[in-house]
């Protein structure tokens, strides 16, 4: 184990000013160095693992001039845990259970993802009612993510209410997937060929209840966060991240759309039942933290939708394909990818031939956004620090694997 | 207990000023906000949502270990958290309590197999009480933290048992 | 999403970089040097086909070596291409960050996880685990076994 103070020293690499070395490309702006030429001296201060808002164990060392941000470094691996290693030692059918525990928030998707990398190795063709439940417990798995995500970014700017009412809501969400998956997150829903089991009787009333009473809470949950004038001064304009800059460290997901880029995986690398639906994607204008807020509001309204869309459209007929009890995919190499609620969450997947995974990669939208941070921070006051990696929505668990 | 002469009621309680100590703090468990990993969705934000409302039992979030009671270590402990999980602990006011929160900080859980990972959080701090489920529901989350509230009236019974035994 | 792969090489040879290219399951796979991986990167992103994001980077150990895979992606075409190199165990990985900051953390990773050392990199420390921790994604460090798990 390492000192801590051997990690504290390795700052001094901050202080000399530069965290790019070399011209930095085109679209990142670099550190500034000094504020209005006041010689002050700079001082470190070190946030996290354990500090209530960094959303799990992040640790940032923040170099501050006064109270601006000089220089950041983002110090990670206090959650790493080998989900790469140990699904190499797994059979395919098992990776689920890794997945779900490495975007913890929103396990559905990850689960989707290895399966969707499976069945386009193997070929298999899943049954459009698979699909279709496939895709609607990825999108109630959306809005409960994103309702925690509301939750605390609130709980960041120092409003509490607004948790309550979130937490509420996510109950109501998480008590349907319960019902149908028998977990409350750790779901192990989505297999390769479709998915577990059939929806339980009498669910679709309770999907329907839940999408008509969400629809009118949402409303209320923006006019109680969205409406504060002094929620809206503390993110309009703070933490912009500009489409070079989100293009430059691979941002996904709702924080790639809000700096105006409307890549969306869920239209654009279409699967399972996504084609078949009507949706819109929100984007943002300037990227700023305000803009992933909306962003986010938007995609919870549209999940919405599209939940009560596949529950008025569900096909009949079965849940899963007919796949062998052990998965041995031919050799090869796929990478197939989801929308998450936090961007990208891709699979790439070496198949030997055997029935577990020769390399199993994990790529997840929070890295990316991680590595943002470092170039986003600098030039704002240390108080907004918490407000931007709130914004950002990042998931440890998905960062340190 | 004794009874009051003029109302009837139990009104007036002698005991000992340990035991009111030890009853107040059994009744304000205030942890430590400590979220590692996916255990902290359901022991820390739900436990506190309006659900399943910990406050009730006097158990409530504290930001800093300085003013916490319990620390949950809620999530997989690995061999860079471990140190820190070992300040925090030192970092908290005696007497404090460890609950265990989930298979991975009692055993490594589905991580175990992985050399990173510290094989349970016993191994660095002392733990009162272990939940177990991958993650544990919040009921379970109550039923440790009642389990704990009675640990510490036992604990209590005891001192006081064997000191009038030395008597 | 596939582009097409013949402009791509005749792009890449006009630059000075020998590819080879394999259309697999994965997609469109160019092989390239180690010495060339980032002057192919910059051509991609420069040259007219604007691969303007390294959305994802690994490393695999395939028995003989370390094979490094980019993942880039063009918005303006909507496509996809795959740049695999590979590299001798305890080789030297010359860093891309100057034309994809992306790579920046995803290099630390497989530097620290595969056993090898960056080279041009800002900040080449560990990014995960502690000092004295074997490069756990190599498939000669084994994980625990049952009886070590029992015996915690």
């Amino acid at each position: 184990m390492t000192d801590p103070r051997d990690i504290v020293s390795g700052v001094g690499m901050l202080s000399e000013g530069t965290h790019f070395v070399g011209e930095p490309p085109a679209g990142i702006r670099r550190v500034p160095t000094g504020v209005d030429g006041l010689s002050t001296e700079h001082l470190v201060i070190n946030m996290g693992p354990q500090h209530p808002s960094t959303h799990g164990v992040l640790r940032l060392l923040i170099e501050v001039d006064g109270e601006e941000v000089v220089a950041v470094e983002v110090t990670l691996g206090y959650l790493h845990r080998g989900i790469e290693k140990l699904a190499e030692h797994r059979r395919y059918d098992q990776l689920g259970t890794l997945m779900d525990r490495g975007d913890y928030v929103s396990g559905m998707h990850g689960e989707q993802a290895v399966a969707l990398a499976v069945e386009r190795l193997m070929e298999i063709e899943i049954p459009r009612k698979a699909a279709w439940i496939r895709t609607m417990v990825a999108e109630l798995t959306r809005i409960a993510s994103h309702l925690v995500w509301f939750g605390t970014f609130g709980l960041d700017t120092g409003a509490m209410g607004q948790f309550l009412y979130a937490m509420r809501d996510r109950e109501a969400a998480v008590e349907i997937l319960e019902a149908i998956s028998g977990a409350r997150m750790m779901f192990n829903y989505i297999r390769p060929g479709g998915v577990v089991d059939d929806l339980p009787a009498g669910i679709d009333q309770k999907i329907l209840a839940f999408c008509d009473g969400f629809e009118t809470y949402l409303d209320e949950h923006h006019a109680l966060l969205g409406g504060n004038e002094i929620f809206q001064g503390r993110v309009r304009g703070i933490g912009v991240i500009d489409r070079d800059t989100a293009l430059a460290f691979a941002l996904t997901g709702p924080n790639l759309r809000a700096s105006g880029l409307g890549f969306d995986l869920r239209r654009d690398r279409p699967y399972d039942a996504y084609p078949e639906l009507e949706f819109d994607i929100p984007v943002g204008t300037t990227g700023d933290s305000w803009d992933r807020y909306m962003v986010r509001m938007e995609e919870m309204r549209q999940a919405n939708r599209m939940v009560r869309q596949c529950i008025e459209g569900m096909p009949d007929g079965d849940f899963k394909a007919k796949v062998p009890r052990v998965l041995r995919p031919p050799e090869g190499e796929i990478y197939a990818a989801t929308e998450s609620s936090r961007g990208e969450t891709g699979v790439h997947i070496v198949s030997d031939g055997s029935d577990t995974p020769y390399r199993f990669h994990y790529r997840s939208g929070s890295l990316h956004a991680m590595q943002a941070l470092e170039e986003i921070l600098p030039g704002h006051l240390l108080a907004d620090v918490v407000m931007i990696v709130g914004s950002t929505d990042v998931m440890l668990g998905e960062v340190d694997r | 207990m004794a009874i009051d002469r003029l109302t009837g009621e139990h009104s007036l309680a002698f005991i000992r000023s340990e035991q009111l100590f030890d009853y107040a703090r059994r009744n304000s468990l205030w942890y430590m906000a400590f979220g590692i990993a996916c255990c902290a969705i359901e022991g820390l934000m739900s436990a506190s949502g309006p659900r399943f409302d910990f406050d009730r039992m006097g158990v409530f979030f504290r930001a800093s270990p300085r003013q916490a009671d319990v620390m949950i270590v809620a999530g997989t402990v690995n061999k860079k958290m471990a140190e820190t999980v070992a300040l925090l602990y030192d970092q908290m006011p005696e007497p404090k309590w460890v609950v265990a929160m989930g298979a991975c900080a009692s055993t490594g859980g589905p991580f175990r197999e992985y050399p990173n990972v510290v094989l349970g959080v016993d191994k660095i701090v002392p733990v009162d009480v272990y939940i177990p489920g991958c993650p544990p529901r919040p009921e379970s989350v109550q039923y440790g933290f009642i389990q704990l509230q009675e640990k510490i009236k036992q604990q209590t019974e005891e001192r006081l048992a064997a000191r009038s035994h030395s008597d | 999403m596939r582009p097409d792969p013949t402009a791509i090489s005749s792009l890449l040879s006009s630059a000075g970089v020998d590819a080879e290219v394999e259309g697999t399951t994965l997609g469109t796979v160019f092989r390239v040097a180690l010495v060339d991986a980032l002057a192919a990167l910059i051509v991609l992103r420069e040259g007219g086909h604007d691969f303007r994001m390294l959305a994802d980077m690994l490393g695999t150990d395939t028995g003989d070596g370390i094979e490094i895979t980019y993942h880039l992606r063009s918005f303006s075409r909507d496509e996809e291409v795959y740049v695999k190199t590979s590299l001798a165990y305890d080789g030297e990985l010359p860093s891309v960050w100057t034309a994809f900051p992306s790579a920046l953390m995803p290099e630390r990773e497989i530097a620290e996880l595969l056993g090898l050392t960056l080279a041009g990199h800002p900040n080449p420390r560990r990014l995960f685990t502690t000092d004295g921790i074997d490069p756990l994604l190599r498939k000669r460090v084994p994980i625990r076994t049952l009886e070590e798990v029992r015996d915690r």
